[in-house]
């Protein structure tokens, strides 16, 4: 019971106070292809989600490995972006064998969610502490869900913030930025922070 | 006439990769590394020097990839060149400024699935010749490498009134700026402040 307790703990974490776009920015780019699109944010969510717990599941074996190696810093993001690759190509050929019209459907954005900060980012804070395999998954479903949470807010307002209400100067990329900024904010004091002015 | 064409062309390359595609003021890429690392002058020079050697050196190695290769496994071998080009750079960080690069923090090794080389390559550079390729991907990074600077100098001069060692005369100090929520604000400001630039000069030609 502990473990499942704990496991929810660290997703939540993932989720609220370590946001992967709104406490380190990971993803950002990402989340501003994903939030273009009502219909396809999701499923690109899903996707971070899915390459993040397979991946840092598989990681949590490399990371038992090579830990106490002293070079490890330097070959461990090869060892990562292969663990990637490989689930990765798996992935795809596993859904363009068994549900084609579904390949087609992420075709467009599977690459870019597989291989992106986020993911990656997730599989090297999970290295940054001692945890265990169902704690490297959990805080990868965390960081994937994460993602949805920030796409989904940045979705809902993508239209206002491309709007003529907004002045020329700030519409689209600038405002979004603050937007997203202003999120980060309030996930800040989420976590208990405080601003200092 | 026909002289002009090469440089023209080659002024329509500096000036959309430092300024109107810029990779992070206009185009929305590469974002993480600006918003977390340049928080200062210094570490924004440590994330410079990093991305410009992982992206540029990538980017010129994967555009030997055959292009009728399939595009699930040319997408993974952009990224396994990255990683293993991020090895010389990494030795090189830890050899020559090793404080300065510690600042990065997992940000160093992340620059490996930056945007420029997971699909700008893809739909723009290597569509392009060889040198034409270079002289893009230089001021892409460039145009990376500049805002990070500004952004590094902006946040460190208004969160601690400082440069480096230096303290410079400003009672009002927002530390706030240094913060993940700081960096989005400021970047979305110069965002918009290139953005005034660009209607300005559109709207004078």
């Amino acid at each position: 019971m502990d473990v499942i307790i704990n496991a929810v703990l660290i997703s939540l974490t993932a989720i609220l106070i370590e946001n992967t776009v709104f406490s380190k920015a990971l993803g950002t780019s990402t989340l501003f292809l994903a939030a273009r699109s009502k219909k396809q944010f999701f499923s690109f969510g899903l996707c971070i989600t899915y390459f993040s717990v397979v991946s840092s599941a598989l990681s949590y074996f490399a990371d038992y490995f090579f830990k106490d190696n002293e070079y490890s810093y330097l070959f461990m993001p090869l060892i990562y972006v292969l663990i990637i690759g490989a689930v990765y190509t798996i992935t795809l050929l596993v859904i363009w064998k068994l549900a084609y019209p579904f390949f087609l459907s992420i075709k467009k954005f599977i690459h870019v969610s597989a291989f992106n900060c986020a993911v990656l980012g997730a599989l090297f804070t999970n290295a940054l502490t001692e945890k265990s395999l169902i704690e490297y998954v959990a805080y990868a479903l965390g960081t994937g869900l994460g993602f949805i949470i920030a796409a989904f807010l940045v979705t809902a307002v993508y239209e206002r913030l491309y709007s003529e209400d907004i002045s020329p100067s700030f519409r689209g990329l600038p405002i979004t930025y603050i937007y997203v900024g202003i999120l980060a904010m309030a996930f800040y004091g989420l976590s208990g922070g405080t601003i200092v002015i | 006439m026909e002289n002009n064409k090469p440089s023209k062309k080659f002024d329509k390359t500096i000036f959309d990769g430092l300024f109107m595609k810029n990779t992070v003021l206009a185009s929305g890429l590469v974002v993480a590394p600006i918003i977390v690392s340049a928080t200062t002058v210094q570490s924004a020079f440590a994330l410079v020097i990093a991305f410009s050697l992982i992206t540029f050196l990538t980017v010129l190695i994967s555009s030997f990839v055959p292009r009728d290769m399939v595009y699930a496994v040319r997408i993974i071998l952009y990224t396994v060149i990255a990683a293993m080009v991020y090895v010389p750079v990494a030795v090189f960080a830890d050899s020559f400024m090793e404080q300065q690069f510690s600042s990065l923090g997992i940000m160093f090794p992340l620059l490996i699935t930056n945007s420029l080389i997971i699909t700008r390559s893809e739909i723009h550079f290597f569509k392009l010749d060889k040198l034409r390729m270079l002289a893009e991907v230089f001021f892409y990074v460039l145009g990376f490498d500049v805002v990070a600077i500004i952004v590094g100098f902006v946040r460190e001069i208004f969160a601690t009134g400082a440069i480096g060692d230096k303290i410079i005369g400003i009672h009002f100090t927002l530390p706030f700026l240094s913060t993940t929520f700081g960096g989005f604000i400021v970047v979305g400001i110069l965002a918009a402040l290139l953005k005034k630039i660009k209607l300005i000069i559109r709207s004078n030609s």
